[in-house]
């Protein structure tokens, strides 16, 4: 089938199209004019602009700890409205039909969930092969196991490190790796409270550092295109940021991508001993080209943390709101669930602050990304109204008048005119995403990319036009149209697979017989199990 | 071989399927009860939301115990391997399951490789004469009981006399327990919802919590039933909800109490039951009049069913994904003797299809 998309604003940074124009979609792809013009469907986009459709880095939209955090709050999803005939089980709150659902109302048609256990897997999978309309991936977390930990600790040849990364993202189908305050996992089960940067893993001897380096190299060396996502330590604590800085330093000119940095923006001024430090590190940041980062953006009221930084969550105890929460010791990080409320005081209003100074302080939109860390600084239904503060000066203002002003003090946010260009957005969250997982076929509009197609309608308010979108296409289907879902359809879950080495399988066979009393079977799955046609979908290692 | 019967006559699979669906589109409140595989449950929860059904567990009463931990107070927990692996001190909390008393078995089999005494000592909470699993190499628990109180009363004891308090009656051999805790890195609590109160699951979770305080502990949940724990997680993703969730408005909406369908069954509010279990052929409630449809591995009708039909076991029929108690997470499992004999979502989706007009998503 043949589509034209009719004299919409185009904004394709990549291809460097900007400006009134015809779209053509055939099937799934995008594809040049053709010669005779005749489409089968029009669709009218005069008064729109029309984007790629956007990728999301990093959310926790699925797996064993997010699935806790369901089971956890039963009374904060509460759904509403009965089932729409066509999406059947849409209107669950905070389920995996909904999540897909809302995501593709805005326009996103990839979402990376960035924290999957190894060992959960298969879990993990099959929560997103529930989650209808848009691709998903996964980044497999390493770094807490004692399989990786003990080699480091051996001084285990680095190409042996490498066969076990490349294994652990083979079998579990993960588009890339990521560490989560390396090592803390693993302390916290000898019963070690902090852990930072330098602090070395009990019965290990091995530092963060080394991890996440030994890591890094590994990513890097094995050419997988993402670069090692981490989340580092001391997450939340005032002080972090130079726990932040020290880790932008030790990327040492390998690619690295930090993860919700807002969460480490946090200095030690004031009386009350926390203030901003964004500004220091959006310099830092922007002095470093090797160095992405993604924001987790805090935005006001309720929501629930979920991470695998077990011993930061465990710590975060008290400020549990409602007071229940789950700590997990896992097999490597395992996680912990925190419901917690963001209020407009000092703390709550610096950290929001804190974000989008961030986002307004680094230059770069190939290398800054748009998160709220779903669901830890906020649910990613507040997009649009983020989308709008990053916009529009106006907004923050009025946004700032019910805010604390003592935190607002001690931010430099007031100061910053910045609003971002509908093309800095399409670089922020289409262009630079797929470039930063190696994902060649989306993230533009040129011809031969997959038709991921996300149409706005123009409106005087930014979050009503980017959170309703007029039309979405997804592989070619239409599937949104005036901001409701109008057909069902399941996306893959883009993952990678690098060689495996047999040797390594054999090692990982005898460790699991001795350790575990299990054979790796336990923990290996056919993509049948997957139980749709065609759940993943592969993505090229570089070469 | 015959597969569907309507009543007790046999039946073509298609014809079971379409009077099994006329029956629940006819039905005023439907209620569904399952113990099946991951794909089983998803395709029920599906066809649940479409006909309006409540759906629970076939033997929903301990999960719920289990659940509502979760739901109501949260928890302190621990992988099985990291258990097997750095666990010095392993603590029974009440009779555990047969099916896990393998695992406790190993556990007195092996010592944990990540700790640095690498020995492993035993106790066991409850009242005298309760069943112990048994442990490998002769090994023995140390008992930890206030004579024939209750569970939950025990773990009071236990955690006040942790604390320095007194208690009304002591707990037996609690100064081997102290010692062993002031030398333990890493204790673990087994427990399960099976013989467990929802308060004695609390009142562990609370001693668990004071031993955190200045020491690490964990407690290792050993679900009631892994089917049904299988369950409770793909209808937390698919509804937001544990089980025990129904639709009867049109959404899906928890309530433990509401949508326990055993209570249902038993108190007349229901008017048909389709039950799911490819491994217990009768409904364990008194008859009633109610219509039953059944999906069960069979070579004859279930008594008194409307509609019969035969289904495989996940895992031995079927390949299937099951949770594991083993690895505490989902697990694939090859048919270990593969047979003709359709999954339970096979099944379900037949009825769903002949049910309603569209397919359903799952
Ligand atoms: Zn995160």
């Amino acid at each position: 089938m043949l589509t034209k998309i009719a004299s919409g604003d185009i904004i394709d940074p990549v291809n460097g199209r900007l400006g009134k124009g015809d779209l053509w979609i055939k099937d799934d792809k995008i594809v040049p004019a053709p010669a005779g013009g005749a489409a089968d469907r029009i669709i009218e986009a005069s008064g729109c602009i029309v984007m790629a459709g956007a990728i999301d880095i990093h959310s926790h939209i699925g797996g064993g700890n997010v699935n806790t955090a369901r089971l956890l709050l039963p009374e904060q999803h509460a759904a509403h409205q009965v089932r729409p005939a066509t999406t059947p089980l849409s209107n669950a709150g905070w389920s995996t039909f909904q999540t897909g659902c809302l995501y593709a109302k805005m326009g996103f048609t990839t979402v990376v969930e960035p924290a999957m256990s190894p060992g959960a897997a298969l879990h993990t999978h099959l929560e997103l092969a529930d989650i209808p309309i848009i691709d998903k991936a996964t980044l497999a977390i390493l770094g807490n196991d004692d399989f990786l930990l003990s080699m480091i600790r051996d001084d285990a040849p680095r190409t042996m490190i490498e066969d076990y990364v490349a294994w652990t993202v083979a079998s579990t189908r993960a588009l890339g790796v990521k560490v989560i305050n390396a090592g803390a996992a693993a302390a916290f089960k000898e019963n070690v409270r902090t852990f930072s940067l330098d602090d070395v893993v009990p019965s290990y001897g091995v530092s963060s550092r080394k991890i996440v380096k030994t890591l890094q190299a590994a990513v890097d060396s094995l050419g997988l295109p993402h670069p090692l996502h981490v989340h580092c330590n001391n997450l939340g604590s005032p002080g972090s940021a130079d726990t932040a800085a020290a880790t932008i330093a030790a990327a040492d000119g390998l690619p690295l991508h930090l993860a919700h940095l807002q969460f480490y923006g946090y200095g030690t001024e004031g009386k009350r001993g926390f203030s901003s430090a964004a500004a220091r590190l959006a310099e830092l940041v922007n002095a470093t080209p090797e160095v992405t980062i993604d924001i987790g953006q805090v935005m006001f009221g309720q929501t629930v943390t979920v991470s695998s930084d077990v011993m930061r969550q465990f710590s975060a105890r008290g400020s549990a709101h409602p007071k229940k929460t789950v700590i997990h010791d896992g097999d490597g990080n395992g996680g912990g669930i925190v419901p917690y409320s963001y209020g407009k005081d000092f703390y709550g209003t610096m950290q929001w602050a804190i974000g989008l100074e961030l986002f307004l302080l680094i230059d770069d939109p190939w290398r800054v990304f748009f998160t709220t860390d779903h669901p830890n600084g906020a649910p990613f239904t507040a997009y649009p109204a983020l989308f709008e503060l990053l916009m529009s000066r106006e907004a923050r203002t009025e946004m700032t008048a019910g805010l604390s002003s003592s935190a607002l003090a001690l931010s430099t946010l007031a100061a910053i005119d910045r609003e971002y260009t509908f093309e800095e957005i399409a670089i922020m969250t289409r262009a630079a995403p797929a470039k930063l997982l190696g994902l060649t076929d989306r993230g533009h509009l040129g011809a031969g990319a997959t038709a991921d197609i996300a149409i706005y309608r123009r409106d005087r308010s930014i979050a009503k036009m980017l959170g309703r979108a007029a039309y979405v296409f997804k592989d070619g289907d239409l599937v949104v149209q005036d901001g409701e879902i109008i057909h069902y359809r399941w996306g893959k879950a883009l993952r990678l697979k690098p060689p495996v080495d047999k040797a390594m399988v054999r090692r990982l066979e005898d460790y699991h017989q001795q350790r575990y009393g299990l054979s790796l079977d336990w923990f290996n799955f056919p993509d049948s199990a997957i139980a749709r046609e065609q759940p993943f979908g592969e993505v090229p290692c570089r070469t | 071989m015959a597969v569907a019967w309507i009543g007790n006559r046999e039946a073509l699979i298609e014809h079971a399927a379409a009077h099994a669906a006329s029956l629940l589109s006819s039905s005023r409140c439907p209620v569904f009860s399952f113990d099946t595989d991951i794909d089983g449950t998803r395709a029920a929860i599906a066809l649940a939301e479409r006909a309006g059904a409540a759906y629970d567990h076939a033997d929903g009463a301990a999960l719920a115990r289990e659940t509502a931990l979760f739901t109501d107070k949260g928890a302190m927990t621990v992988a099985p391997g990291e258990t097997r692996r750095r666990a010095d001190v392993v603590v029974i909390v009440g009779e555990l399951p047969r099916i896990h008393h393998g695992l406790v078995g190993e556990l007195a089999g092996t010592v944990p490789d990540l700790s640095t005494g690498n020995q492993r000592e035993f106790f066991v909470v409850g009242p005298n004469g309760m069943s112990v699993p048994p442990l490998n190499g002769g090994r023995k628990a140390t008992q930890l009981s206030c004579g024939q109180s209750s569970l939950a009363a025990t773990l009071a004891a236990l955690r006040a006399q942790y604390k320095g308090q007194r208690t009304s009656q002591p707990v037996s051999n609690f100064n081997d327990f102290a010692k062993a805790l002031a030398a333990a890195h890493f204790p673990v609590f087994l427990f399960s919802g099976h013989a467990a109160e929802g308060l004695a699951l609390e009142m562990l979770q609370g001693l668990i919590a004071d031993l955190n305080r200045k020491s690490r502990a964990s407690g290792l949940h050993l679900p009631a039933n892994e089917n049904g724990w299988g369950s409770t997680l793909a209808s937390a993703w698919m509804t937001g909800f544990p089980l025990r969730t129904g639709f009867a408005r049109g959404f899906p909406e928890f309530d433990p109490w509401r949508c326990d369908v055993a209570r249902m069954i038993a108190a007349g509010e229901a008017d048909l039951h389709l039950r799911i279990s490819a491994t217990t052929a009768q409904p364990k409630e008194k008859k009633r009049r109610i219509a039953l449809i059944a999906l069960t591995k069979t070579q004859e009708p279930v008594a008194g069913a409307a509609v019969t039909i035969a289904i495989g076991e996940a895992g031995v029929d079927h390949d299937a994904v099951v949770y594991s108690s083993r690895t505490g997470s989902l697990r694939s499992i090859d048919a270990q003797a593969a047979s003709q004999l359709p999954s339970a979502a096979t099944i379900i989706r037949l009825i769903a299809t002949h049910a309603f007009a569209e397919a359903p998503p799952c």
